[in-house]
């Protein structure tokens, strides 16, 4: 049974039927023994996971930062891949058969970051009503520029079939894909430094950075968040669609905790929760820093950016400073994610690498050049931005998110009527 | 209330005066991390982190330790100045700060920008109150003491800030009366040998520059990090530190500047050469970056940088 698709934007419901019409083998294979190969790969992966998390831990410069990294890395690999976390697939659910549950997921995930953060901020910044932020949250500027990164940004889900955290996971399932769609993510990072500085001066720098909590202090920000969200959930449940009832728990944990995927609310939980950990403990959770600072390396080192990106390093959102060191907490992080999920994804025989073909070069690359221009002038992506953004109470999180959705819905439906998009 | 119930308070009141007293006994400009772990519940003292980095005392500080943001509690956010004696005032109530109580500040980095609070409390009046944790977040972290998330809300204090006291903070003037010798002083710049020698105007990576390279004519120069112990954070002896100073002529008998690029590490050395030795000191917190970009005036340049095109 395969849940990966070649495109990446894979179709979640087909997939829930699949699982559905193979629960009684996956049931079966509880007396029946699992290829061993793939089980003796996994965990040898896992294992790989667990010596690396060590070594980090014992010679890592500022050691528990950097280990502290790569296992909440580890964790949310494992989660997205195991619920199959991906934001643009999620909403094509619902654009293409008004199936509400990934959407309940992403709101589950929004809910539990937001209540999750106003706890800690209720330690760090007991009064929300002065000048201050609290730190490091990604609590970003909200201009022109933001919208027009939402919807670059979409459009570039759409095309290359994911955001990038999804591609991050999809790389350890193989996808075809996604290796593209990040190398032309390193080509929109350079675009986006290119053109920020023409942004940053004619929009961004007089646009006021918008924090809820300082209007509504904390529990009218708590509850204003709560009840869009709950608002949202209770028009998804009565315009959505159920699909019919899946079958009940197969009675073997271990098929559903390693073979089955995860409904949708126990990812956004799990994300929800891993978010928290991170904000609370390092930084708050994205997954672009290390790729934005490396492209923005590799940038300066050709002599191709400006000598200023004026304003750049003074926002709160998905930093890009160059840093020297070889490991760095976001890097690891990254490679956490990767790495968890191919092991995950081997348990459930969810790795299915194929040669690409051209055209998932080609959508792969353009994709990915959308994402990556996004992600630098929205100074973050679905993670950064609009998962730690709203989580946050930034509004600059929900004016991404709104924006983000209108790109991708726009590109699909004109990409699929010209026959480009499936 | 009980006969023993009320024994009880008056012991415990004694030994908090005790406690405040051996607060007091240390009269030095320094506190060990044990000192500081044994006095954690003291409340005649008062912690006060001040770091670099964002988010550090957040995610972790010496219980019961207060946060200070350098970046906007202690400047003026506007113009390029030291918090305003109103701004410093309200800072210190609402940390609970006074003369009658002992200041402990740290941070990270060697406690660099700890010294350049310890600076700035100076100028408004709490002086022999107020001391440094020797060798800082570092030293506390290496000896796996335990830190804190807790908020605490300590009870405001009712402190009066004083006119700024203006022998601790030299001016431009005062550095140009030095080099034209109208004053006796010596000027010690802490910056690296290779912007004092005037190779490089500022290290790599720091937006703040000025537009000639080189160092104030007459002055001596002693990197501000050779004073502490590198493996502990900690400030080196006394005698160490005098005998580094006296090297470059520096020896308490005449008034000193410290002097850096943007005046804060600097402060570090104004806190080792003030309060741990004694000698009479001034912060230049104008420092390279006013000093090398204000017209006409002289600039000592031994690497021979000269301004111009290719």
């Amino acid at each position: 049974m395969s849940i990966s698709d070649d495109t990446g934007a894979l179709d979640y419901h087909r997939a829930r039927e699949a699982a559905a019409a193979s629960a009684s083998s996956d049931a079966g294979a509880a007396s029946s023994p699992l290829p061993l190969l793939r089980i003796v790969l996994a965990v040898a992966v896992a294992l790989g996971l667990a010596a690396a998390i060590h070594l980090v831990g014992v010679q890592g410069g500022p050691a528990t930062q950097l280990q502290l990294s790569l296992i909440l890395g580890a964790a949310f690999g494992c989660v997205l891949q195991r619920s199959r976390f991906c934001f643009f697939c999620i909403w094509r659910d619902w654009l293409d058969r008004r199936d509400p549950r990934g959407l309940l997921g992403i709101l589950t995930a929004l809910a539990v970051g937001i209540a999750g953060y106003t706890l800690v901020f209720g330690a760090w910044l007991p009064d929300p009503s002065g000048t201050r932020l609290p730190p490091t949250a990604h609590i970003g500027p909200v201009s022109v520029a933001l919208v027009l990164a939402g919807l670059a940004f979409g459009a570039g889900m759409a095309i290359s079939g994911s955001c990038i955290s999804a591609h991050l996971y999809r790389l350890g399932e193989g996808s075809s894909t996604s290796p593209f769609a990040l190398i032309g993510a390193v080509g929109g990072f350079i675009l986006g430094f290119l053109s920020w500085n023409d942004l940053y001066l004619s929009t961004i720098a007089g646009s006021p950075v918008l924090w809820l909590p300082r209007q509504l202090g904390y529990g009218g920000s708590l509850l204003a968040s709560l009840a869009i969200l709950a608002g949202l959930a209770w028009l998804l449940l009565r315009t959505g669609r159920m699909p019919p009832a899946s079958p009940a728990v197969t009675q073997d944990p271990f098929v559903d905790v390693f073979i089955r995927r995860w409904p949708a609310w126990i990812g956004g939980l799990f994300v929800g929760l891993i978010g928290v950990a991170a904000y609370l403990r390092l930084s708050p959770l994205g997954v672009t820093a290390e790729i934005g600072s490396r492209s923005r390396q590799l940038a300066v080192g050709l002599d191709w950016l400006p000598l200023r990106l004026e304003g750049l390093d003074s926002f709160r959102g998905c930093a890009t400073v160059i840093r020297d060191a070889l490991l760095t907490p976001n890097g690891l992080f990254i490679a956490g994610i990767v790495t968890a999920a191919f092991a995950a994804a081997l348990g459930a025989g969810e790795f299915k690498p194929k040669r690409p073909t051209g055209g998932q070069v080609l959508r792969g690359l353009t994709g990915g050049v959308l994402l990556g221009w996004g992600t630098v002038i929205g100074l973050g992506c679905t993670v950064g931005t609009l998962l730690s953004g709203i989580s946050a109470g930034a509004v600059s999180g929900w004016v991404f998110a709104a924006a983000l959705l209108a790109g991708t819905t726009v590109t699909l439906r004109l990409g699929r009527r010209l026959g480009w998009l499936a | 209330m009980s006969a023993l119930a009320r024994l009880r308070e008056t012991l415990v009141a004694v030994a908090t005066t005790v406690f405040a007293t051996t607060a007091f006994a240390q009269s030095d400009a320094l506190v060990t991390t044990d000192w500081l772990e044994k006095n954690l519940d003291n409340p005649k003292v008062r912690i006060v982190e001040v770091s670099v980095e964002p988010g550090l005392f957040e995610r972790g500080h010496i219980p019961g330790a207060q946060n200070i943001v350098w970046h906007t509690d202690l400047v003026d956010t506007v113009e390029r100045d030291i918090a305003k004696p109103e701004k410093f005032q309200a800072l210190a109530r609402k940390l609970g700060v006074d003369k009658d109580v002992t200041v402990v500040l740290y941070g990270d980095s060697n406690n660099w920008f700890a010294a350049w609070g310890a600076w700035v409390f100076d100028i408004y009046g709490l002086r022999d109150n107020v001391k440094l944790l020797d060798g800082g977040r570092k030293k506390w972290e290496l000896e796996k003491r335990p830190v804190s998330t807790s908020p605490i809300a300590p009870k405001a204090s009712a402190f009066t800030v004083a006119e700024p006291n203006r022998k601790l903070r030299a001016r431009l003037l005062d550095v140009v009366s030095v080099v034209e010798k109208k004053t006796d002083a010596r000027i010690l710049d802490i910056r690296s040998p290779d912007e004092f020698s005037g190779k490089i105007i500022a290290p790599a990576g720091f937006q703040e520059l000025a537009l000639r390279a080189g160092h104030i004519p007459g002055s001596v120069n002693v990197p501000w990090a050779r004073a502490v112990n590198q493996a502990d954070g900690t400030l080196k002896s006394p005698q160490e530190l005098k005998k580094l100073y006296a090297e470059v002529g520096i020896d308490g008998s005449k008034p000193v500047i410290t002097t850096c690029r943007i005046g804060e590490r600097s402060s570090h050395t104004w806190f080792i050469l003030s309060r741990v030795l004694g000698y009479q000191v001034a912060n230049y917190d104008g420092s390279w970056t006013e000093y090398g970009n204000v017209v006409g005036l002289p600039i000592n340049n031994p690497a021979g940088t000269v301004w111009g095109g290719k």
